[in-house]
């Protein structure tokens, strides 16, 4: 020790969420006099301030309803990057029929329709999302609806939605994949089951389907897509900057990203070859 | 030792359509870094409408709102200089695009080279600076602007009523009814000898699949990938 010199040396492990990794950055802190350098060795950027906070996920919130099937596309993009980007995914379930009747709805003609059909088709080959039109989808679509499948995804973002995202991808796959029904609560069970519910808990929340607290719930969510301006299924609204960015379709997902500041690997990210 | 032969990609398009800007810029900034053979099919939107008992999608008001806010975002990303004209509804639905299709069509027919310019110029023209697109000064403008000699221009113009002028540009339209389209724009890729139709500005990404070749985004001359 030279003269009333101290010298401390402060070594701080900081653990960062960004990325979904954790990688420790280490920092130096050599106290001298009044002096402070900090060295980092990390490649991460961390902000200049003692108080190393990790970079705040971006919101991002996906109103969707199962009942749509350009929703499943979006949404199995949407879970595929919640790892890759710093964002904090909210799903939303909402009540499509709602959101028309909010805002009115042009039928598509017939050659709309036709070509939806083979879009479909042709985007979930490319999406590897295992989508088979059902044998009768106006039907699916517009007489047997998805009201009992809205507030059951309801009751279970209100009390456990750690299984929200499974039950959607299960309710997803019985009506776009197996053509099966969606409606029944026998069907619901089905699903919950294969979502890795418990029987008895899923039950219970089945009993709670006409709760005015979830049909409240559901009414909500679809309200609240409808003041962010929403028309239709999926709209997801990325919180950017402290203000609202609203997306409808599955196909704006490079312009979030680019919003977002993050970056499109395209619909299959975990065979992109760029370094994440 | 035979080039790979390219492939076909047919753009049916109507200037009316500002989602049809961004597709037909992207389109141009692909089309030498793609092995494709891009052909310009200028078609008539109205026609289409009609003819695929199609409704314009700002009929709804809560996505004309949108739509207004979605381009912005679009063109800023795409770098694309677009503008919503002051009065939208009065440009797509009143005024129309009849002359403008006729007179790309006119081109089409008589000095292709300038399609793609003309192209651009009436879409800055309606687009950018909120310009007359109906008028034969505003044609004739347009076409000064694409470099195409006032004689030349003066002379196709006139022809724009010509029966030969009128049946090119509804079987341009047909053309484009037939393979399903219900409107602008309308992409057809030839694909292994099989019409791969896509509509709007945003199937750019899944058509790159299909045609085997790779999307670098709406800038592909900033990728930094090798091409």
């Amino acid at each position: 020790m030279c003269g009333g010199i101290i010298n401390r040396f402060f070594t701080v492990m900081i653990s960062s969420r960004s990325r979904g990794d954790s990688e420790n950055s280490e920092l130096k802190v050599t106290v001298k006099e009044t002096r402070i350098t900090v060295y980092m060795y990390s490649r991460q950027v961390i902000q200049r301030s003692f108080k190393m906070a990790a970079p705040i996920r971006k919101s991002v919130e996906l109103f969707y309803d199962v009942v749509s099937p350009y929703s499943w596309l979006a949404f199995e993009v949407m879970c595929r990057y919640q790892q890759k980007w710093n964002i904090d995914l909210k799903l939303r379930p909402f009540f499509l029929s709602g959101i028309m009747q909010g805002v009115g709805f042009n039928q598509p003609g017939p050659s709309k329709a036709s070509y939806m059909g083979k879009d479909l088709k042709r985007q979930t080959d490319m999406y590897k999302v295992p989508f088979k039109m059902p044998s009768n989808p106006a039907e699916v679509i517009l007489i047997k609806g998805s009201l009992n499948a809205g507030r059951f995804l309801t009751a279970v973002d209100m009390n456990c939605d750690q299984y929200l995202e499974e039950l959607t991808r299960q309710l997803f796959l019985r009506v776009y994949y197996r053509d099966e029904d969606i409606t029944e609560p026998a069907s619901l069970m089905s699903a919950a089951a294969k979502a890795g519910i418990p029987e008895d808990m899923a039950k219970q929340l089945l009993s709670t389907i006409k709760d005015q607290a979830v049909k409240d719930r559901l009414r909500e969510t679809t309200q609240a897509a409808l003041d962010h301006g929403a028309f239709g299924s999926p709209t997801i609204v990325a919180h950017v900057d402290g203000k609202p960015q609203m997306f409808f379709g599955s196909d704006r997902m490079e312009l979030m990203a680019h919003m977002l500041g993050e970056k499109w690997y395209g619909p299959l990210p975990e065979l992109a070859k760029a370094k994440m």
